[in-house]
């Protein structure tokens, strides 16, 4: 027997097995109606081929799969589709789906079947083929289409049956490992064909010895019989532990090695079947028939026949109920799975689908009672149990803060959400549901950063594009350019002596420039006398301001004060050299303010001589002496007059005054 | 009947914190008694008039701070800082030592920092801590174990703080701080003049031993796991074996250590609190490694006998960093373990 690895944490919780696993399995009735929707399993949706009306025969396919990872739907009997409409799936949250809605005639008629009488002869592609086509999905819970797995890239050195039903409460595996051994053991034979006859490990826990001892037995049979032509296949009893039947879980247990985070198990050369997969390989293969029926118990303490029944996928909750004697009243919550990862349901009409393994109709008090959480104290026990070795205390503080980034850095993604954490915990706390919250948190972020960054990209090809327009038109336009040049080019070399006519316009204009400046030379004294007096005022005013700035400087012992010592000096020199050019051209044009003040001066000295002598004549007592001062001063005030007068006229005569006349 | 919806598992172990926090109750009574035993009835006294006290500040501030009081009292976290604390206080505490240092445990270093499950630090030690700093003498009054006082005799100086004749002469220095306090004697020298140190050895190795016990009833009923206080005791061991082998007269010997003071009651009840602690099983080694260590260090070199309170109060601190770089692998992280292929 192969060594048995053990796996980090888990937990014990009362098994209540025997509840349903004391009866055969017993086939259910036909219900009047049968509910199927078009998405049982992970993937695509099927999509309908049938229409209400059309009559359908038990094993027709009324829906196809739709891509690679979607799976076909039969008719798990005959009857009319009454039709195709929203239905309540089973759901946690009541979501609903599109179903086919079958009213069954009670016939039960099959279609042509066409079993195969030596699976051996078959080869690999017609044997997928098969299994494709009859819809077989993961039968464990998560509903895998089986077809996939059994294809996969890497080769495989493990084919791991899974049939350790580790969830309390649950016995449909069991069940049908007692029961169905052979087709289970065909099934297995199939996929290690498939597979490229790796050898096979069954894991079984401890706590299902009847099942053990018949599968020990066929196994047993078989390897005596033909232990040379067939790989081997093992019966490994496993301890009882949750969650052993977790599929990473089982390859550890069975293996010793773990499925890298992020990967599959066929990425370490395992592929993991369930039991009831390998035994729907079988049918599919050796009867012909597609998955449209399945095992599921009906347990809890509510159900007055507690056992497995053998159900038509698409048998209302309540039909199976009903049949299974549940007393309703007595339960206020349906569990659809195992106490420990299943889900509640609210309404019973919603159908049994390929992955439904349990109806759980526990009493009050058979399940945890409804408590209120308490404060946790960070006592590790759910440490101890995860089997996927995170700290759900830690990652409990982390969703409870909505700190999802540090969350994901505990390994959030890593959660099986076993439920093992929320069973341990002291106080009470619904871990799982946290993890679930942050995971969907951070699946909607990533989902909004997804659209943020399909915004940026597409925000800077648009930049990029306008740029890159930009840059045509440019490049564009110089070829235009060039081609004109190269033309002109052309043409000049075709007619050397023909002017350029653009250098000839430049010719023109710039002569008629230089004629133009010749006129009007004469014209600018004035302004550059104008423009002379203004540069020497603003030096000076310049020279005042720095000036003053220099002495506050200087009062203030500022450190500036050297570097406006130089500029004063600076301004000195060019106020200086204004002044000089100023007067120089005063000169040279014959101006002279100083001359026409002086004469100014001289002519209003005279007059108010003028007139102080007369008025001092009409006072004085000698009139004769004043007289003669009065003569005097008038023939001055003349000169004077007569001086400006000159030097007026003399003005006028200069260049400036002809300008400015 | 109308079906609910709730998220799964809908089982439950049914384990409540309140059965872990009378566990740990239950666990103290051996060492209790054993303290009793030799130190008289000052424990007992203290461990009631903690209790009490510690219940009635709890659902003072829970009613302040608008929580439910009566399942956060049942929850029996109040009276574990309240056992911890009276168990750590010497015999002849008043009774307003008492109350100060319950009512800083509970009032400031547990609720002021958010309740139960949010305290970075012991609210025991905490509690402990502001009474050794700020009453220094009150702390050392450990009675002499070959002294017994009547029931009547040591309620009257609990709460009146007088007695027949000087307190000194009911008093004794504890084995550590004869230890420490050698006046430059050796070892051998302070055994041979003092015969304290060996009374108070025997005296409290037999309280270590019984709280070894309560200790291992709380491991073999899966309280906390053996890592935090397993690494404690070969921190604390492994430094004193070591300077021992080489200075003898200077050093105590590790069982010394590990036999005395509050080695014991710290390593399973109070090293193991699971809210001021490491979380993951690896930082609760590194954990527990870092209280014997300080404890070592503090015993031999520090101005304070015994070291529990800080050496713990400092590990606290680094509780987050030492999470920080022990976070386990989680499954399928790990290196690529060893093929079974050959093992069939």
């Amino acid at each position: 027997m192969s060594k048995i690895w053990d796996f980090h944490g888990g937990v014990h919780p009362v098994e209540n097995k025997a509840q349903s696993n004391q009866m055969p399995i017993v086939t259910m009735a036909i219900p009047k109606q049968l509910i199927l929707p078009l998405n049982q399993h992970i993937g695509k949706p099927a999509k309908a081929i049938v229409e209400p009306g059309d009559y359908v025969l038990k094993g027709q396919l009324i829906a196809c799969a739709q891509g690679f990872v979607s799976a076909n739907i039969h008719a798990p009997s005959s009857g009319q589709v009454s039709a195709i409409e929203l239905r309540t799936l089973p759901h946690q949250s009541a979501l609903t789906g599109t179903c086919i809605v079958i009213d069954t005639d009670g016939k039960d008629q099959w279609i042509a079947l066409s079993p195969t009488l030596e699976p051996e002869s078959l080869s690999n592609s017609d044997l997928l083929h098969i299994i494709q086509a009859a819809g077989i999905t993961g039968m464990g819970g998560a509903g895998f289409p089986s077809v996939v797995k059994l294809q996969p890239k890497a080769k495989i050195h493990t084919l791991v049956i899974n049939g350790a039903e580790c969830e309390p409460y649950i016995t449909s595996d069991d069940r049908l490992m007692r029961e169905y051994a052979d087709e289970m053991i065909k099934g297995i034979q199939l996929a290690q064909k498939l597979l490229g006859q790796p050898r096979c490990l069954i894991g079984i826990e401890d706590n299902k010895p009847e099942a053990i001892a018949v599968l020990t037995q066929v196994v047993g049979l078989l390897s005596k019989n033909s232990a040379s032509t067939h790989p081997s296949i093992e019966v490994c009893v496993i301890p009882t532990k949750y969650p052993s039947g977790g599929e990473k879980q089982l390859i550890e247990i069975l293996t010793g090695q773990q499925v890298p985070h992020g990967g599959i198990p066929a990425d370490i050369g395992i592929v993991c079947q369930n039991v009831g997969t390998v035994k729907a390989i079988s049918d599919a293969v050796m009867l012909g028939q597609p998955l449209i029926n399945r095992i599921t118990t009906v347990t809890g303490k509510a159900a007055a026949n507690a056992g497995n029944y053998e159900v038509l996928i698409g048998t209302k909750v309540s039909d199976l109920l009903a049949f299974a004697n549940v007393d309703m009243t007595k339960t206020s919550r349906l569990v659809m799975g195992g106490p420990m990862m299943g889900f509640t349901i609210q309404d019973t009409h919603t159908p049994i689908i390929k992955s439904s393994n349990c109806l759980l109709a526990a009493e009050d008090l058979e399940l945890a009672p409804v408590a209120n959480h308490h404060s946790c104290i960070r006592c590790g026990l759910c440490e101890v149990a995860c089997p996927a070795q995170l700290l759900p205390q830690q990652l409990f503080w982390f969703a409870k803060a909505e700190e999802f980034e540090k969350a994901q850095d505990h390994n959030l993604s890593d959660c099986i959400e076993c439920g093992a954490c929320a069973w341990v915990c002291p106080s009470q706390i619904p871990l799982v549901q946290y993890y679930r919250f942050a995971k969907g948190r951070v699946k909607d972020l990533a989902n909004e950063a997804h659209i943020a960054e399909l915004s940026r990209v597409r925000f800077e090809s648009r930049e990029q594009r306008l740029i890159d327009d930009k840059l045509a038109k440019e490049e564009k336009r110089k070829n235009r350019a060039a081609t004109a040049a190269a033309a002109q080019a052309e043409k000049r070399a075709a007619n050397p002596n023909a002017q350029d006519p653009i250098a000839a316009a430049m010719a023109r204009v710039n002569a008629q420039k230089q004629a133009k400046a010749m006129d009007a030379e004469p014209k600018s004294h004035t302004q550059k006398y104008k423009e002379l007096k203004t540069a020497a005022a603003i030096t000076r005013t310049k020279l005042n301001k720095t000036s003053k700035a220099l002495a506050n400087a200087l009062a203030k012992d500022h450190e500036l004060a050297q570097g406006l010592q130089t500029t004063v000096s600076e301004l000195t020199e060019k106020a200086m050299h204004a002044q000089a050019a100023l007067q120089a051209y005063e000169a040279k044009l014959g101006l002279d303010p100083e001359k026409e003040k002086t004469l100014q001066v001289d002519v209003a000295k005279a007059n108010a001589m003028v007139r102080k002598l007369e008025k001092a004549l009409a006072t004085a007592e000698e009139p004769k002496d004043v007289e003669a001062e009065l003569v005097k001063a008038r023939s001055s005030q003349t000169k004077a007059t007569d001086a400006l007068t000159n030097h007026q006229a003399n003005l006028k005569a200069s260049p400036i005054s002809a300008q400015e006349s | 009947m109308a079906l609910i919806t709730l998220s799964s598992p809908h089982h439950h172990s049914l384990s409540k914190t309140s059965r872990i926090m009378a566990l740990v109750l239950l666990a103290t009574l051996p060492g209790l008694a054993v303290q009793s035993y030799f130190y008289g009835y000052g424990t007992l006294i203290n461990l009631v008039w903690a209790s009490a006290l510690a219940l009635a500040f709890e659902a003072l501030i829970l009613r302040l701070r608008g929580r439910p009081v009566a399942p956060y009292l049942l929850d029996g976290s109040a009276l574990v800082t309240a056992f911890l604390l009276a168990l750590a206080l010497p015999p002849f505490s008043p009774w307003w030592l008492t109350l100060v240092g319950v009512s800083f445990s509970i009032v400031f270093a547990k609720h002021l920092y958010g309740g139960l499950g949010s305290n970075p630090f012991n609210p025991a030690m905490v509690g402990y801590a502001l009474l050794l700093i700020a009453f220094p003498v009150s702390m050392t009054q450990w009675a002499g174990t070959e002294i017994t006082l009547t029931f009547g005799q040591q309620w009257h100086w609990f709460w009146l703080e007088s007695i027949n004749g000087d307190i000194d002469a009911y008093t004794r220095a504890t084995a550590l701080d004869i230890m420490r306090h050698t006046k430059g004697l050796t070892l051998s020298e302070v055994a041979n003049s003092n015969p304290d140190l060996a009374l108070g050895l025997t005296a409290s190795m037999w309280v270590n031993l019984a709280y070894l016990l309560g200790g291992i009833a709380l491991l073999v009923t899966k309280v906390f796991t053996w890592h935090a206080p397993v690494a404690m005791l070969v921190g604390l061991g492994f430094c004193a074996a070591l300077f021992h082998m080489g200075e003898p007269d200077l050093y105590p010997s590790a069982s010394q250590h590990l036999l005395t003071g509050a080695t014991m009651l710290s390593a399973f009840f109070i090293v193991t609190d699971p809210v001021s602690g490491a979380t993951s099983r690896k930082g609760k080694l590194v954990f527990g490694l870092g209280v014997g260590i300080l404890v070592f260090i503090i015993r031999s070199y520090g101005s304070y006998p015994d070291a529990f309170a800080f050496a713990i109060l400092l590990m606290n601190l680094s509780a987050p960093l030492i999470d920080t770089y022990t976070k386990p692998k989680a499954y399928g992280h790990k290196p690529k373990a060893p093929s079974s292929q050959g093992s069939n």
